[in-house]
């Protein structure tokens, strides 16, 4: 062997030294560095967020503390509105309160029936549905129908007559035979 | 010149031998890299440790004002929902027609010598229009211009109270009997007047500018 020159042996040692380089390199990046790294990293992006939530936190609360100033009036609004629809469902409360309502008004003879329900459209009446009625008053004064009306319309923010019949009774002109056609809002 | 002999000579060969093995350096090379790589994941490590360990001060943080965040949170959502669906029912309360004020208008406008035998008024899906059909007779020596005093009687009344008012005889013909109204026969004639107007109250007029005094 001369001196400076490399034999077959050391070429052997010199490649399985870099074989075992390289697998080095491999394992300590691959099962160390690249984990802790990786571990590293997430924990880096979960404090960005987390500061963005502390951060939007104190403005989200100063906003709902300003919104409920600012919606005390609706709420009280919304909460009398509710209370109008008691618990249970409209075909069993709302005919007898129409009821009522009338007779208060010394017209006894009536009938109010449901036709139909629909849903409303739009996303904040989720809760709501439009509830269309049929009054049948057979036998009710002209005036005295009036006043009644004045009354189911103060009495029930939440309901609108859409359409009003009134005929003559043949035998009695003093009294009139009365369909209101009514639609009310109310709580599913 | 003197004459150098190197006895050790075979003995320093294998020993320069030894030092120049590749495998040697190598693994000396190896072990080098490998203590800076520990060196290096070391204070890697010691750089994750202290970075989970203001993750830890900032959870803990977060844990203490979460369930008010979350609690104001829900409730500006339903406060948000409330608002919306009170301002829906605003809107239906608001925009209601109120059929009272439109009876005692046309009960202002039904003179003795005329009756009503029917009453039809609906509102339209919007609530821009309402439609009304009023069906009656009238008796009087003129019964059909009687028919014609009711009629824009109505006009004159509705005009006052709501807009774009529209008031005309859809029939209106003599009848054959004849009715006693304070003791004297009148003939009669039997009207259908058909109504249309707008529930929005009519703008109130504006006064002329009035000249400025001098």
């Amino acid at each position: 062997m001369l001196p400076g020159k490399i034999n077959k042996d050391q070429l052997q040692k010199i490649l399985l030294s870099g074989i075992g380089f390289i697998a080095l390199i491999y394992v300590y990046f691959t099962f160390f560095l690249g984990p802790l790294n990786k571990g590293r990293a997430t924990a880096e992006a979960s404090i960005t967020d987390l500061q963005a939530k502390l951060a939007s936190s104190k403005s989200e609360m100063a906003k709902a503390q300003t919104l409920a100033e600012r919606a005390a009036v609706a709420t009280g609004r919304f909460a009398l509105l509710k209370a109008m629809s008691p618990e249970g469902a409209p075909i069993a409360w709302f005919p007898p309160r129409i009821r009522a309502l009338f007779a208060n008004q010394q017209i006894e003879k009536i009938t109010v029936r449901l036709e139909n329900s629909t849903p409303f459209k739009e996303a904040e009446m989720a809760e709501w549905n439009h509830y269309n009625w049929l009054i049948d008053l057979p036998q009710a004064d002209f005036s005295t129908l009036g006043k009644a009306i004045v009354a189911l319309e103060n009495s029930e923010p939440l309901l609108a007559v859409t359409k009003v019949t009134i005929k003559a009774v043949g035998d009695d002109p003093q009294f009139q035979q009365v369909t209101l056609n009514a639609t009310s809002t109310l709580r599913k | 010149m003197a004459l150098h002999l190197n006895l050790l000579h075979e003995e320093i060969s294998e020993q320069r031998q030894r030092q120049r093995d590749p495998l040697k350096i190598g693994t000396k090379l190896i072990a080098a890299i490998g203590v800076l790589m520990v060196v290096f994941y070391i204070f890697k490590a010691y750089q994750t440790l202290e970075i989970k360990n203001r993750l830890s001060r900032v959870q803990r943080d977060w844990a203490k004002v979460e369930p008010d965040v979350t609690a104001a949170q829900k409730r500006t959502a339903e406060l948000t929902a409330i608002v919306g669906t009170t301002k829906v029912l605003d809107t239906m309360v608001e925009g209601r027609f109120f059929w009272a004020p439109l009876l005692q208008s046309i009960s202002l406008c039904v003179a003795p010598n005329a009756q009503l035998t029917g009453l039809t008024g609906s509102i339209n899906g919007d609530g821009t229009k309402i439609d009304l059909t009023i069906e009656g007779v009238a008796a009087g020596r003129e019964p059909r211009a009687a028919a014609e005093e009711l009629r824009q009687l109505l006009s004159e009344q509705l005009g006052q109270r709501y807009a774009a008012v529209k008031v005309e005889f859809k029939t209106l013909e003599d009848l054959d009997t004849l009715v006693n109204v304070a003791g004297s026969n009148m003939a009669m004639a039997r009207y259908i007047i058909s109504t249309t107007f707008s529930p929005q109250k009519p703008e109130p007029a504006k006064p002329a500018p009035t000249r400025g005094s001098k």
